[in-house]
């Protein structure tokens, strides 16, 4: 798969994507560590949906864009929508994971109608006082994202192998650069006060084995917003759709293919 | 060449098996180690041994900041700043850090600098340090992503209140202020820029393009710091600057005694405390995500992969003898020392040396044991070093006839008080 490249809104600011599939689409908002490639979990779920998977500004290809991005939630809301516009989608299920759950949530809050469906998987934007936790910025930083993998060779398997040592480091510190500006220092993002607004049937996952977002998260997140579902996945940490791209596949396209579920007009 | 005695003014009571029953001296440092009834002696202590440096003939007294840290008890390096305005005449206040990120507005810094300038008559060197990952990011919760445009615009700000005579408004990305119009203003226009760091290109290229001294902090020795100074040299010269051996200063640790026997058998605990348990610090809480640029990082990866350790503790597995050799600490009899601090001025070209003769647990009296060791019998060898060259960057204070002397004071009528001998006055 591609990574494929197009400008847009106003500036023609230059995104970095993954498009794959079709059907219904479905916007994918990826974790803390950006986008290891089209990801295993990613080519599931385009055998059933127009999968579109960008870079956010700050990761990967797009890391020189973080200091335009000042005002977390407008900014990223407002780039979301340049992206589904350059691509003429006008409504489109969004699933995001990690930063990107809380980046999806902020789209589906502040433009409820360009939203279908909503899946929020391990949530990141929400502090609970006794919720604890691992701070995912305050690791080694010779292994700064291991907290992020229930498998201890999940991070060398995910991250490094096949790639240059040293490239694959970087990356992974500034991918955790572009989280650190808009959760430090504490993952309290303000979403709280925007989540009634959401509009579209939402679906909260939490992994049985994430550190850093813990299973008392996933109520939290259910209760603020209208009508929402909440399930766990086993055997996966912060970064579910690395560690079972099956499970997080099915789980996302059962729910998004759901037919008990009454459609929002 | 200049030197000046600085003390980080450690917490001096860590218990020995601090290392492991701890994870970090710095950040999340169990605040129930401190005690503040001790700390009353321990402040004093210290501040005495800055005040006996000045009246021994070191050139500035060193003082630094740090938040969360039990080897380093000073916030607030200005409040240690104003007491020895007030109690020093000659020495230069080298006040070698307030990280201005830290600081809204951060003209609070340009206007508490100008009241010291004030009060010690033009006696200030102003350090602008980023500031350490773990006192930014961490205990001051400074966003590591924004930090240091952060503190350039601070410093940019700083630089135009102290030299701005009108009022102005400053609308900047972090700082908006309507109405900046600095009062009081510094003696020195402006004071002499100290920008201590830790090798980062960034920052060479800032103290190049501004003309200030970089001033190299490091715990790892000079024989690790030469490397590192040869690549600040390097690039000072490809920026075209000319050399002057008083636009570095470097800090070491120092320890002098009759003999080098004498200075083991004095000094090697303390040192063993400083490195062991000061130096004991949680790595996860050494480098948040984007305290350092992509540039350092990647040259920080690749020394690594090339074997080079990057752990601050580094030193305390050394015997004292390796320490020596590795340039940890700078140590033995004056004519040893003496040699060694050739080895640093000339090895790093450095015309400031910020000697840190006071680490770890040492006592106050064998500290001013070594601090007069050194001033007597090591500066003297060593002051015709770099004597052709101008210091641009040491102070320019008030003649001394025309600064205003503060009032003599009174000592409380207790044992401690008959035993220094004074009287009490007025």
């Amino acid at each position: 798969m591609d990574m494929q490249t197009m400008k847009v809104g106003p500036e023609q600011r230059e995104v970095w994507y993954y498009r794959a599939g079709q059907g219904e689409p479905l916007l994918y908002l990826h974790n803390m560590l950006g986008l290891q490639g089209f990801e295993p979990a990613l080519a599931r779920l385009a055998e059933s949906f127009d999968v579109i998977a960008p870079f956010a500004p700050g990761w990967g290809p797009a890391k020189d864009q973080l200091p335009e991005f000042d005002e977390g939630p407008l900014d990223l809301t407002l780039h979301g929508c340049d992206v589904l516009d350059a691509l003429g989608v006008e409504r489109a299920h969004v699933v995001g994971v990690s930063i990107g759950a809380w980046m999806a949530a902020e789209l589906a809050a502040i433009e409820p109608t360009r939203v279908a469906r909503l899946v929020l998987v391990n949530p990141l934007g929400l502090w609970l006082d006794d919720g604890g936790g691992e701070d995912p910025f305050a690791q080694h930083p010779g292994f700064p994202s291991q907290a992020l993998f229930t498998d201890p060779d999940g991070r060398k398997r995910h991250l490094i192998e096949g790639r240059d040592k040293v490239d694959a480091h970087v990356d992974e510190l500034l991918s955790l650069r572009a989280s650190a500006k808009f959760l430090w220092p504490i993952p309290d993002t303000g979403v709280k006060r925007r989540l009634p607004r959401i509009k579209a049937a939402t679906l909260v996952v939490t992994s049985d084995g994430d550190v850093v977002v813990p299973a008392c998260y996933g109520p939290a997140w259910r209760d603020a917003i209208a009508g929402a579902r909440l399930t766990t996945l086993a055997g996966a940490g912060h970064l579910a759709e690395l560690e079972q791209p099956e499970a997080f596949a099915n789980t996302v396209r059962a729910f998004l293919e759901d037919e008990a579920i009454a459609a929002v007009a | 060449m200049k030197f000046h005695w600085f003390n980080l003014m450690p917490w001096p009571y860590l218990p020995d098996d601090f290392t492991e029953k701890h994870r970090s001296v710095w950040v999340d440092v169990d605040s129930r180690l401190f005690d503040p009834v001790k700390a009353n002696r321990i402040y004093n202590d210290y501040l005495d041994l800055l005040e006996l440096a000045e009246d021994v003939g070191y050139d500035g007294l060193g003082i630094n900041e740090h938040h969360q840290n039990a080897y380093g008890l000073m916030p607030s390096p200005q409040l240690m700043a104003s007491t020895l305005a007030r109690r020093t005449h000659k020495a230069a206040i080298l006040l070698l850090g307030q990280s201005l990120a830290l600081y809204d507005p951060p003209t609070r810094v340009a206007e508490e600098m100008a009241m010291i300038d004030c009060i010690s008559g033009g006696r200030l060197i102003s350090g602008f340090p980023v500031g350490s990952s773990m006192d930014d990011n961490y205990a001051c919760g400074v966003n590591p992503a924004t930090l240091r445009e952060k503190y350039h615009e601070a410093h940019d700000l700083v630089r135009r209140a102290w030299s701005d005579p009108d009022v102005f408004a400053w609308n900047g990305k972090h700082y908006k202020l309507r109405y900046v119009n600095l009062w009081p203003r510094p003696i020195q226009t402006p004071p002499p820029i100290w920008i201590p760091g830790g090798g980062s290109v960034e920052t060479w290229d800032f103290c190049a393009e501004h003309k200030y001294n970089y001033s190299y902090l490091s715990f790892q020795g000079y024989v690790r710091g030469a490397q590192l100074m040869e690549g600040f040299w390097r690039r000072m010269e490809e920026l075209g600057s000319d050399f002057n051996p008083y636009q570095a200063a470097f800090a070491q640790q120092i320890c002098v005694a009759d003999t080098d026997a004498e200075a083991k058998r004095l000094y090697e605990k303390h040192a063993r405390y400083f490195f062991s348990r000061c130096l004991h610090v949680y790595p996860g809480y050494a480098d948040a995500p984007g305290y350092r640029t992509e540039p350092t990082i990647r040259a920080g990866l690749v020394s690594q992969m090339a074997g080079q350790s990057s752990a601050l503790n580094q030193a305390a597995a050394l015997s004292w003898e390796e320490m020596i050799e590795k340039g940890f600490i700078v140590a033995g009899s004056p004519d040893s020392v003496a040699e060694q601090i050739e080895k640093v001025a000339t090895s790093l070209k450095i015309g400031h040396l910020v000697c840190l003769l006071h680490f770890g647990d040492m006592p106050n009296e064998l500290c001013q044991h070594s601090t007069r060791l050194f001033a007597e019998k090591v500066i003297p060898q060593m002051r015709g070093m770099w004597k052709d060259y101008e210091d641009h960057w040491y102070p320019k204070p008030m003649p001394l006839e025309d600064r205003a002397i503060p009032r003599q004071v009174t000592v409380p009528d207790t044992a401690a008080g008959r035993e220094m001998g004074l009287k009490e006055v007025g």
